[in-house]
């Protein structure tokens, strides 16, 4: 019983932090209508980041989240533009173009890192790693917590950003109806580069939360790319608040399997379940998906 | 019109479309037909004119060709990305070592059933995100790749992350030759299923406007799945030849995310949807691939390459390498392409 108790709390913090990077890639789908295949691969190099600024500055990981974090936007919004491109020609189906060149991003940066740094498997401790908050019924690492806490408070702060600031409506209204909110005033090109550079950010910060937490290597984007499908397509596509229940269910599965079966299902598992859905639910376990 | 295993006088429609290009075949020029008989009969002439070394590359630029083709035709002529197709190459590969080493089958029966396996994963795979948009279809094939290879990691009957070896076939010409008529059937499939017949206008149909299709009476749901069907057999195929060709098969050799990358590298840089693009491409992206590998060694570098390769096609020559043949354009016009690159990054 304790174990299983133990599970589902891991399950559920990791839960938690999932739903960040879920969150910015459905509003980033909502919005553009691109699937970022690079999804993964931004967690990687946010968790890299990390790890090399503490190798040369010193200092605690943590003091570095909103470096990442506005790191990482100004890459995405340096990219956003080539995406445009991409996906502004005249093709017969742009969106496939877009699909296309993030494809070929995931391949490239996936590809820089294993030359760049190898097969290693680096990690970073923060002054969290090793303590732990004990609950009676069950012991909770404070870094999971911690991760668990971030995801929550970025998580929130996004939403609340969405519904109350000029930008979130903007944003808003170009997912709901792109050709609306143009003849409405919106530029559309710039929210759409505004959410992805949001969406680029926050995957990083979520990434060194991610790399404090798991070790860091290469080829970790795999996983989070998987993670990131699983949740919008459970969510359904494009449905922001859809990602909370699907992440938690996600975080519930992955511990879950570890536990009683063994770590090396887990991406079977949950491909079986995104399977399922795609079956069952297409349109998400809520059916308000795109 | 159901998919043809459900209603077999649509299977005999598929029949009469492949006799129809059959018929305009023979209504060709004669010339015509003395040339590519004498084009053919070249290629197939030619391990006895060339060393190993060219052989071997022959044998993979082949390969590459028909692998490229498979993927044109879901992704190129009916225009749904599938971004798991090495995973049907790794399911050729791995049902002919499984089938030759533990069964000890002899070597043409296992194509088949390669062949057989990976048409029904891609029913399977395709039933129900076909009738979904793309980016479902996109999401589901990606995954499905990513889960073939962790089944083929984790499973005793592979040799899970060490792979298996089969028995031994050092006879290069001999896999020219199967390769060579592998990719001539693949090419002359293509050819006579989505250049010359009712289902290929169907594919393009859907391609151009999925709606129009439909309210044109085409079953498109039914079309999308046969597509991929067909699309995913010859990659098994080839999957099943390779594996022979290599003799020692891993989950990274025959199921690495380098596979899938190149497939859609080759078919983008030859031109999209064509016939002859995607030839021209995997010959040009293939002979470079080698020539880096006989530079640089094998290294995780050609990810960047292929990445690499990828966006800039994308960016600058969307229609490939014939879509500048076909308007004139043999230049690339860097200059105007870079003026509307700098135009979109002052957004």
């Amino acid at each position: 019983m304790g174990l299983f108790l133990q599970t589902l709390i891991d399950g559920l913090l990791i839960g938690g932090l999932i739903i960040v990077i879920g969150v910015g890639f459905s509003l980033c789908f909502g919005v553009m209508h691109i699937i970022d295949f690079a999804v993964g691969e931004w967690v990687m190099l946010g968790a890299y980041t990390a790890f090399w600024m503490v190798r040369y500055f010193g200092r605690d990981p943590f003091v570095y989240l909103p470096v990442i974090f506005f790191l990482y936007m100004a890459i995405g919004y340096l990219i956003y533009p080539l995406i445009h491109r991409a996906v502004s020609g005249r093709r017969h189906n742009p969106a496939l173009m877009g699909l296309v060149f993030t494809f070929g991003l995931a391949s490239l940066i996936k590809g820089g890192a294993l030359t760049a740094w190898g097969f290693h498997v680096r990690s970073v401790t923060t002054w969290l790693s090793g303590e732990s908050l004990p609950l009676g019924f069950a012991v909770v690492p404070a870094l999971r917590f911690a991760g668990f806490a971030f995801g929550v408070l970025a998580t929130v702060a996004f939403m609340l950003f969405l519904k109350w600031s000029k930008i979130g409506v903007a944003i808003r209204a170009v997912a709901q109806d792109r050709i609306m909110a143009e003849l409405l005033g919106v530029d559309t090109n710039r929210v759409s580069a505004l959410v992805y550079a949001m969406y680029t950010g926050l995957t990083g910060m979520a990434g060194v939360l991610i790399g404090a937490l798991f070790s860091i290597h290469a080829g970790m984007g795999l996983r989070y790319t998987t993670f990131a499908f699983f949740v919008v397509v459970l969510a359904g596509m494009g449905y922001v608040p859809g990602v909370i229940p699907a992440g938690f269910l996600l975080g519930l599965l992955q511990s879950l399997v570890t536990v009683y079966v063994s770590g090396r299902y887990t991406l079977l598992a949950v491909f079986l379940v995104l399977y399922g859905t795609l079956l069952a639910r297409p349109r998400g376990l809520l059916g308000r998906g795109w | 019109m159901g998919p043809f295993w459900l209603a077999p006088e649509a299977f005999s429609e598929g029949v009469g479309n492949l006799l129809v290009g059959v018929k305009r075949i023979s209504q060709a020029r004669t010339s015509q037909i003395l040339g590519w008989a004498m084009g053919m009969g070249l290629l197939l002439a030619f391990p006895l004119f060339v060393s190993s070394f060219w052989l071997r590359i022959a044998t993979e630029v082949l390969m590459w060709a028909g692998l490229a083709q498979s993927w044109n035709i879901i992704g190129g002529y009916t225009g749904y990305l599938s971004f798991g197709h090495g995973a049907f190459f790794g399911i050729g590969a791995y049902a002919t070592a499984i089938l030759m080493v533990h069964a000890g089958w002899p070597f043409w029966p296992t194509l088949l059933v390669g062949a057989i396996l990976s048409a029904l994963c891609a029913a399977a795979v395709g039933f129900p995100t076909l009738r979904l948009r793309g980016a479902y279809f996109a999401i589901a094939t990606w995954a499905f790749g990513e889960a073939i290879r962790q089944v083929a990691t984790v499973l005793e009957v592979t040799g899970g992350a060490f792979g298996m070896q089969l028995p031994p076939f050092l006879n290069l010409p001999f896999f020219y030759e199967a390769m060579l008529i592998a990719t001539v059937l693949t090419y002359l499939l293509a050819f006579l299923l989505l250049e010359r017949s009712m289902f290929g206008y169907k594919l393009r149909a859907i391609r151009e406007n999925e709606v129009a299709a439909e309210a044109a009476g085409v079953d498109t749901v039914a079309t999308k799945i046969e597509a991929f069907i067909l699309s995913a057999i010859p990659a098994a195929v080839f999957g099943g030849l390779y594996a022979y060709l290599i003799t020692y098969i891993h989950p990274d050799s025959v199921l690495g995310p380098a596979i899938t990358d190149l497939m859609v590298v080759m078919v983008l840089f030859g031109g999209v949807g064509t016939l002859w693009g995607p030839l021209v491409g995997a010959t040009a992206i293939q002979l470079v691939n080698r020539l880096l590998w006989f530079l640089r060694g094998e290294s995780t570098l050609y990810l960047v390459y292929a990445g690499v390769a990828i966006c800039l096609v994308v960016l600058f020559m969307p229609d490939g390498l014939l879509g500048l043949v076909e308007r004139r354009q043999l230049v690339l016009r860097p200059k105007e392409n870079l003026r509307a690159l700098l135009r979109q990054f002052k957004l």
